[in-house]
């Protein structure tokens, strides 16, 4: 019984905070047209394996995307068109990081690791709404873990059995 | 009958806002799902072993600590597990001691971010029990007395009761003789529904009749296909009872034909006949003979009031009534002998199975009915119209016995809850349930073969959302029964040849499952697509 309400009471104090088991991002808020520096942090493996591949997502509105080179792990990336033309200090930004390919490493399933890049945040983006970071995390045995959901309307990140990483987006600084 | 006919045509406008108020309340609340991350389990999930394990281990990604663990037996009886020890992040369960079969364990556990998780394992000692269940299971008499004790009472309300509602406004000009047999029938229909909704809880988990106000059986049973009767039921009682207190006129007669198609729309939502292929034809064929059996039987009560009261008024009841029984007996015999062709197949399955004899007992009964009301017909009728007294007393004893003789086909209607009609007994081996599933992203059919309880088999045809091939990367079957409080079974889909299929998934238990598809469209693209699935005994 006492094991019940010690349980119930836990859930309530912290069932409100975000489940750390997630693949997050430690920044959660940015302004638009600012650059952003994404960590992504990586708390487990896949069902208790160890984590030998990461890839992460860049969403359409985030671009000029930089890579942090990670030492034990080889670095890729898949370049492409985005859907819009992009301003890079008057030059046009037509084309570049579509993913990043974090491979070859070997990050045991009781380690903690976090993973870098750097872009910048569209300015003609919606302020108050999310950018989402979809992340996939390949194990052995072609155990995959993917943190890849995005709410649809009326739906909670909460709600969602694997939520992708997401940054909130706030208006223009100095606006 | 042309008044009629009129009125009825005019309510369509009415008609479907009624029916989508209905609905609405039904809506129920989506469960949030859970996080999950459990690492391993021993046994293996969907494993058979040779023995018996002493400990069943679950082990977790981090430290959790359980708040429900419960065992579904080989026989469908369900145990919570109280004997368990947390070694860091491993839950071991010690269970009771455990014969050969299948078993489900259905945990859910909190972890340390807080965020309640859960899930099912599901192992075999010896051989997986695809009909463990059927031999095993004693039958519980007390459950199935509740059970038909509701039944019949339902039947009493829906057809005596709002049937009677309906004669009322329609056949006596909203005369209020009748009130209070008519009102009395629909408290026994409001009552019935109640305890059906009980005892279908009892029936669908293998609860004991002690058990009958546990919550938990409750909302088992009304996540049986049964459940929405019992909800469109309780409507139409309700309805009725507001055309009885609305007086006479228009109104009255709108909410008392409103009460009668809710009625009817309530009984085709579940039983045997409505589960019958192929759906569009029997659905409607329960609806009418369920709409003019109250029709016919409504109209007894009523018209009994009005001869035992006296008046022009009873004459005049009884001319509206035979001039438009004739009509609703033709569909009535109609739909019936449709509804029978499905059900028995072959005349040998009248007399090899239970579902025939009570057919048999049923249809005995209802040539007695035929022969009363064709004398009341012939005989009593237009001379009871005139007013002459020998025929009247003649005619409301014949109309109670019709009554009476109705209350027994009830009786008998009510068993056919217990005996599986010959169709299913025939194809039983291999019938499958198929559901669509549809998403924005993708369409799936899934077939589950056979559509009960025990080992199934589970195949998915999944396609884009305008019908064009889609190569899935991944695929994920996830069954859940939140009803019997099982929590999610998740079993990885194999690609084949005609599409993803999980070979062999124990459902340890009958009734309504939740079916999702975890579908990973491409590496960053996921569609989870749900649905229900009706899986039988």
């Amino acid at each position: 019984m006492l094991k019940k309400i010690t349980t119930t009471a836990a859930i309530l104090v912290v069932g409100s905070t975000a489940a750390l088991a997630h693949v997050t991002l430690e920044t959660k808020e940015a302004p638009l047209g600012s650059t952003y520096k994404a960590v992504l942090r990586v708390p487990h493996g896949c069902e208790g394996k160890p984590t030998n591949t990461v890839r992460i997502q860049i969403p359409e509105g985030f671009y000029g995307v930089k890579p942090q080179p990670k030492a034990g792990w080889t670095l890729g990336k898949v370049k492409g068109t985005y859907a819009k033309v992009y301003d890079n200090h008057g030059s046009p930004v037509t084309e570049g990081v579509k993913e990043v390919v974090w491979s070859g490493g070997n990050l045991g399933d009781d380690e903690y690791e976090e993973f870098v890049l750097r872009g910048t945040i569209a300015a003609d983006l919606k302020a108050g709404e999310m950018l989402y970071f979809p992340v996939i995390q390949e194990c052995p045995e072609g155990l995959k873990e993917r943190w890849i959901e995005v709410p649809a309307a009326g739906q909670k990140a909460s709600d969602l059995e694997l939520p992708a990483p997401g940054v909130k987006l706030l208006q223009k600084a100095g606006n | 009958m042309t008044p009629l006919c009129y009125k009825a045509l005019s309510l369509t406008g009415t008609l479907p806002r009624f029916v989508y108020a209905i609905l609405l309340w039904s809506v129920m609340a989506a469960a949030a799902s859970a996080h999950a991350s459990l690492n391993t389990t021993e046994p293996r999930d969907g494993s058979v072993v040779s023995t018996a394990p002493r400990v069943i281990a679950l082990t977790f990604s981090e430290p959790v600590s359980p708040t429900s663990l419960k065992l579904t037996r080989p026989d469908r009886s369900t145990v919570t597990l109280k004997n368990f020890a947390l070694k860091d992040r491993t839950v071991e369960i010690t269970p009771p001691d455990l014969s050969d079969g299948s078993y489900l364990l259905s945990w859910r556990v909190v972890s340390e971010d807080g965020h309640p998780i859960g899930g099912s394992v599901v192992f075999s000692i010896g051989r997986p029990n695809a009909d463990a269940g059927r031999t095993v299971v004693d039958i519980d008499w007390p459950v199935r007395t509740g059970l038909w004790i509701g039944k019949v009472a339902l039947y009493v309300g829906l057809f005596f009761g709002v049937g009677g509602a309906f004669a009322v406004h329609w056949f006596a000009n909203g005369s209020g003789k009748a009130l209070r047999q008519v009102l009395a029938t629909l408290g026994i229909g409001f009552a019935g529904a109640l305890l059906s909704a009980g005892f279908q809880g009892l029936d669908a988990v293998g609860e004991p009749v002690s058990q009958l106000f546990a919550p938990a059986v409750w909302k088992a049973g009304m996540t049986t296909s049964f459940g929405p009767t019992v909800i469109f039921a309780i409507a139409a009682l309700a309805l009725a009872g507001l055309a009885l207190a609305s007086g006479r006129g228009k109104d009255a007669r709108w909410i008392s034909i409103s009460a009668l198609i809710t009625a009817a729309f309530a009984l085709c939502l579940s039983g045997h006949a409505s589960a019958a292929d192929p759906q569009l034809l029997m659905r409607p064929a329960v609806f009418l003979h369920v709409a003019t059996i109250a029709i016919w039987a409504g109209a007894l009560l009523p018209l009994l009031a009005e001869f035992r009261k006296g008046g022009e008024a009873a004459g005049a009841a009884l001319h509206r009534f035979s001039v438009f029984i004739p009509w609703a007996v033709l569909v009535l015999a109609v739909a019936g002998c449709v509804l029978a062709v499905v059900q028995v197949r072959t005349p040998a399955g009248l007399i090899t199975t239970a579902y025939g004899i009570v057919f048999l007992v049923k249809l005995g009964l209802l040539v007695l009915l035929f022969a009363l009301a064709a004398i009341n017909r012939w005989k009593l009728t237009s001379r009871s119209e005139k007013g002459e007294p020998a025929a009247i007393r003649q005619l409301t004893r014949s109309v109670a016995a019709e009554t009476v003789i109705l209350l027994l086909i009830f009786a008998v209607a009510a068993t056919w809850r217990f005996t599986p009609p010959p169709r299913t007994l025939i194809a039983e081996v291999q019938r499958t349930a198929v559901v669509h599933l549809e998403t924005s992203k993708a369409v799936a059919d899934v077939r589950i073969t056979p559509d009960r309880a025990g080992e199934v088999g589970i195949s998915a045809v999944i396609a884009k959302s305008d019908r064009s091939p889609l190569d899935p990367q991944e695929v994920t079957v996830v069954l859940s029964n939140p009803g019997a409080e099982i929590e999610p079974i998740r079993r990885r889909a194999e690609k084949g040849r005609d599409g993803w299929t999980v070979p062999d998934i124990v459902l340890p238990i009958s009734g309504r499952w939740r079916l999702r598809l975890d579908v990973i469209i491409s590496d960053f693209e996921i569609t989870r697509m749900e649905g229900e699935i009706e899986i039988a005994p």
